[in-house]
């Protein structure tokens, strides 16, 4: 078997919800083992994405295969190798969190126990507890559980953490870490839609960036954070200074923010020309690569 | 030990780490022979991906910094590189070149620049010692 054959392979997928295309040509590859961002606004189209991967939507043109297969033919083999958590989970109320866990169980081959037991007492769950009476943040707790046990090869997941508070949502991503990354790395693969991206900065190896259905940039996370650098300078005096090469100069009095496009150097040269007092350089965070993404949409152009 | 990421400074995180670590077992923050964290707790500490963890123990370990016992973890190794004297030297230079490039362009003088380098080998020595002690 080919190890580097993409675990998800989306080409030109177009999925409309009458006249609204929602997803509009389509394109991506996660590689085996990666953690692969998917950041958009709301209704940028990537619930409507990962539910044409799940069989939960029939792509209208464009083809999907998640390990080489196609959703619409494989769907159950794909299934009991995949788990997916999505943003609204829900349970049916007459079970307790043990009865979901081992329903869940029932639908899997392989079952790790000790993750479970692990799990429930590291989010301090109590088996006998009746989901209706749990909150938000432990129906996805559970929901989590319920993913990593199977350990399955790839994990998607749809806006896991949003409407969580902060402490759930740090141990929702260490949990993905420490529990489900402690595998097989090549067959440990992570999709993740968010919005909520810092929180998963350290996570993430690759991302798309997509809007209105299409995608605007794809960029491995550190290639990402060398190229987009913000510059903060502050001249002696304020002077007509033109930098072409910049994506976006602010301009305030005698401070300048600019935002560099992987052309930093050149630009710290023509600041240093003016004799600036101060003069700062950092990367964008994927967050603020993401906020500044339609920016960016030019510079890749 | 006690690592500190920075998503803005620009370096790759497996980077940040390995720097870290020829940094603390320069300076006495790391003993020959004391472990390093084992990679799945200091990934959920630092929440960043294992395999960034893994990337930065591979690397030191091809730098002959450190060693990996099976079953036991990875260890600071004894100070010997593997590298000839003159490959060593080789690479220090690329290391000093870069500085003095930077003393020119921050008009520090090569006086200042020698005076300099003095002062921060003896703070590194003297890390070294209270860590001994």
């Amino acid at each position: 078997m080919n190890t580097d054959a993409p675990v998800i392979e989306i080409q030109n997928l177009v999925r409309r919800y009458g006249k609204h295309d929602a997803v509009d040509g389509l394109s991506l590859a996660v590689r085996p083992g990666k953690c692969y961002g998917f950041f958009g606004r709301n209704g940028a189209g990537k619930t409507t994405t990962i539910k044409c991967l799940l069989n939960l939507l029939r792509p209208d043109s464009g083809n999907v295969r998640v390990f080489g297969l196609d959703p619409r033919k494989n769907e159950v083999t794909i299934k009991s190798r995949i788990a997916y958590v999505p943003d609204v989970v829900a349970f049916y109320p007459w079970m307790s969190v043990r009865d979901t866990l081992e329903y869940l169980a029932s639908f899997r081959e392989n079952w790790n126990q000790d993750i479970e037991k692990d799990l429930l007492n590291r989010f301090q769950l109590d088996p006998a507890k009746k989901t209706t009476s749990l909150s938000k943040g432990q129906r996805t707790q559970l929901a989590l559980i319920g993913a990593i046990c199977p350990e399955p090869e790839l994990l998607l997941l749809d806006e896991p953490t949003s409407g969580l508070d902060p402490i759930v949502r740090r141990e929702f991503i260490e949990t993905v870490i420490g529990a489900y990354q402690s595998g097989d790395p090549n067959r440990r693969t992570v999709f993740v839609s968010t919005h909520l991206i810092s929180e998963f900065e350290g996570l993430i190896d690759e991302f798309t960036i997509i809007e209105q259905g299409r995608e605007l940039l794809t960029m491995e996370a550190d290639a990402a954070r060398d190229r987009f650098k913000k510059i903060n300078a502050r001249l002696p005096e304020e002077i007509k200074i033109n930098l072409p090469g910049a994506l976006r100069v602010k301009r305030n009095g005698r401070e300048l923010e600019i935002l560099a496009n992987g052309n930093s150097e050149q630009l710290l040269a023509e600041l240093k020309a003016h004799q600036p007092e101060a003069l700062k350089i950092e990367a964008l965070s994927l967050e603020e690569i993401f906020v500044a993404s339609d920016i960016l949409k030019k510079a890749n152009a | 030990m006690i690592f500190q990421i920075d998503f803005k400074s620009g370096t790759p995180v497996y980077l940040q780490l390995v720097e870290q670590i020829r940094h603390a077992a320069a300076s006495g923050g790391l003993r020959t022979g004391e472990p390093l964290p084992s990679i799945r707790p200091l990934a959920e500490e630092l929440r960043v991906n294992r395999n960034t963890i893994a990337k930065a123990y591979a690397e030191l370990e091809s730098q002959g910094v450190i060693e990996t016992v099976p079953g036991k973890g990875c260890f600071l190794k004894a100070v010997g590189s593997p590298l000839t004297k003159t490959a060593r030297n080789d690479l220090l230079v690329q290391e000093i070149d870069r500085a003095v490039v930077a003393a020119h362009h921050l008009q520090i003088t090569d006086d200042e620049l020698l005076a300099l380098v003095k002062k921060r080998l003896e703070t590194f020595e003297r890390k070294n010692h209270a860590a001994r002690d």
